[in-house]
């Protein structure tokens, strides 16, 4: 079957992804720099500011807010050590308790709050998570650097956990080999898969083990 | 038992303190470079006690007073692990102000504490705090520009300290930090960071 051309930032059938954290990944951005292919102007420097919704009794739905629309992606596979996931729900504020009830309390797998109005704002809908023991909401902010390495969309990222910053780098294809190859030409074989809502855990002390570096 | 004589203290947090440490530089020589790793056990409600481990000793430091937006703390050493079961329940849980759970073994290494006690308990959260502090002296107060991690994910933090109070504010004003700067100590850093406490707008 003929592999799928990537286009950064548009839509592709579900990618494997490999990602991780840690304090510094200066080589990796240096390669990453030297191997990519010329990538368009939009992806060159991004910034977003976006609220994750974690929760303690799951690792297999990630919750993120940006621009006032919910997105949930759930954990499909693991191959070879590589991750794949795909869109759950999609979800815009102010959005109908239904919907919370349905879709999204059951992707955090918690106990159902009480849920007494028709729709939430999303302050509303924070004010939830706040009070619930086993969901908390952290802020991320991205400066994401992107770039294409052996067809793979690659990305250098300074990324804020609650203000305190850490350093991600990744490459994400519907190509499996594609991915190795270029966790190998990154030199970062060896280096821990380590997707966004470990490592979220990880810095707010919900899972006690370190990042990469 | 006292370590120090407790001291009045200005700390702040942030990524961006370029002109504070310009500023200190300018003023003082660095006298020293100290690398260090602490542990920190923190609770949502506790804001009067600061609980750290270093290298296997445990200490709390104790919110005495406040003067003019400073922060005065009395540390007191609590021991050497193993620790007593007796000391944990009598001493460390008070100081986090939630209540003791009950103990299985009659001492407690830092290994056991915190698989057995702290991490299994859902009102304590635990930091792990890797600290490059560079010592200065500004208006002859201890001056500290440090870089954190706090597990794993990076600050920077400056403090002013000494037993003089009025001296803390005075060399602020020197080092040009605004005197509406929030005073931040390292536990509410580090719940910030943790989720543990609000973030206030100007918090990165």
């Amino acid at each position: 079957m003929a592999k799928e051309k990537l286009s950064i930032g548009e839509v592709s059938k579900p990618r494997f992804e490999f990602r991780t954290f840690g304090r510094d990944f200066d080589e990796t951005a240096y390669l990453m720099s030297r191997l990519s292919v010329p990538v368009p102007k939009k992806v060159w420097e991004r910034f977003s500011e976006e609220i994750y919704i974690l929760s303690k009794t799951n690792d297999v739905n990630n919750t993120k807010i940006r621009d006032g629309k919910m997105d949930i992606k759930t954990f499909v596979k693991e191959v070879d050590g590589l991750e794949q996931w795909n869109p759950l729900m999609k979800g815009k504020f102010p959005i109908k308790a239904e919907t919370l009830k349905k879709e999204v309390f059951p992707a955090f797998k918690v106990e159902m709050p009480a849920l007494n109005k028709a729709e939430y704002s999303l302050d509303e809908f924070l004010g939830i998570i706040k009070d619930h023991p086993d969901l908390q909401a952290v802020k991320v902010e991205k400066e994401r650097y992107g770039y294409m390495v052996n067809d793979t969309i690659c990305e250098y990222a300074v990324v804020y956990i609650n203000g305190a910053s850490v350093v991600t780098v990744n490459s994400e294809s519907t190509e499996i080999g594609d991915i190795k190859k270029t966790i190998k030409d990154l030199e970062l074989e060896g280096v821990e898969n380590i997707n966004y809502l470990q490592a979220i855990k990880r810095v707010i002390g919900w899972i006690d083990k370190p990042l990469a570096n | 038992m006292k370590t120090t004589a407790p001291r009045f203290e200005f700390r702040m947090f942030g990524l961006d303190l370029d002109p504070y440490e310009q500023r200190i530089k300018e003023i003082s020589e660095k006298e020293k470079t100290r690398k260090m790793s602490s542990i920190y056990f923190l609770t949502a409600g506790n804001t009067t006690n600061n609980l750290k481990i270093r290298e296997g000793v445990m200490d709390i430091k104790e919110l005495e007073q406040t003067y003019k937006g400073l922060e005065q703390w009395n540390p007191f050493l609590v021991g050497k692990f193993p620790l007593k079961a007796d000391v944990i329940r009598t001493v460390v849980f008070p100081a986090m102000g939630i209540e003791s759970p009950v103990f299985e073994r009659e001492e407690y290494t830092l290994e056991q504490l915190l698989n057995e006690v702290i991490c299994t308990d859902p009102d304590l959260a635990v930091a792990y705090v890797k600290k490059t502090r560079h010592a200065y002296t500004v208006n002859k107060c201890i001056t500290e520009i440090a870089e954190i991690t706090v597990n794993g994910a990076f600050l920077k933090t400056i403090c002013i300290e000494a037993e003089d109070p009025e001296r803390v504010l005075k060399a602020r004003k020197k080092l040009g930090i605004d005197p509406d700067t929030e005073n931040v100590n390292y536990p509410l850093a580090l719940k910030r960071v943790m989720g543990l406490a609000e973030l206030p707008e100007h918090w990165k």
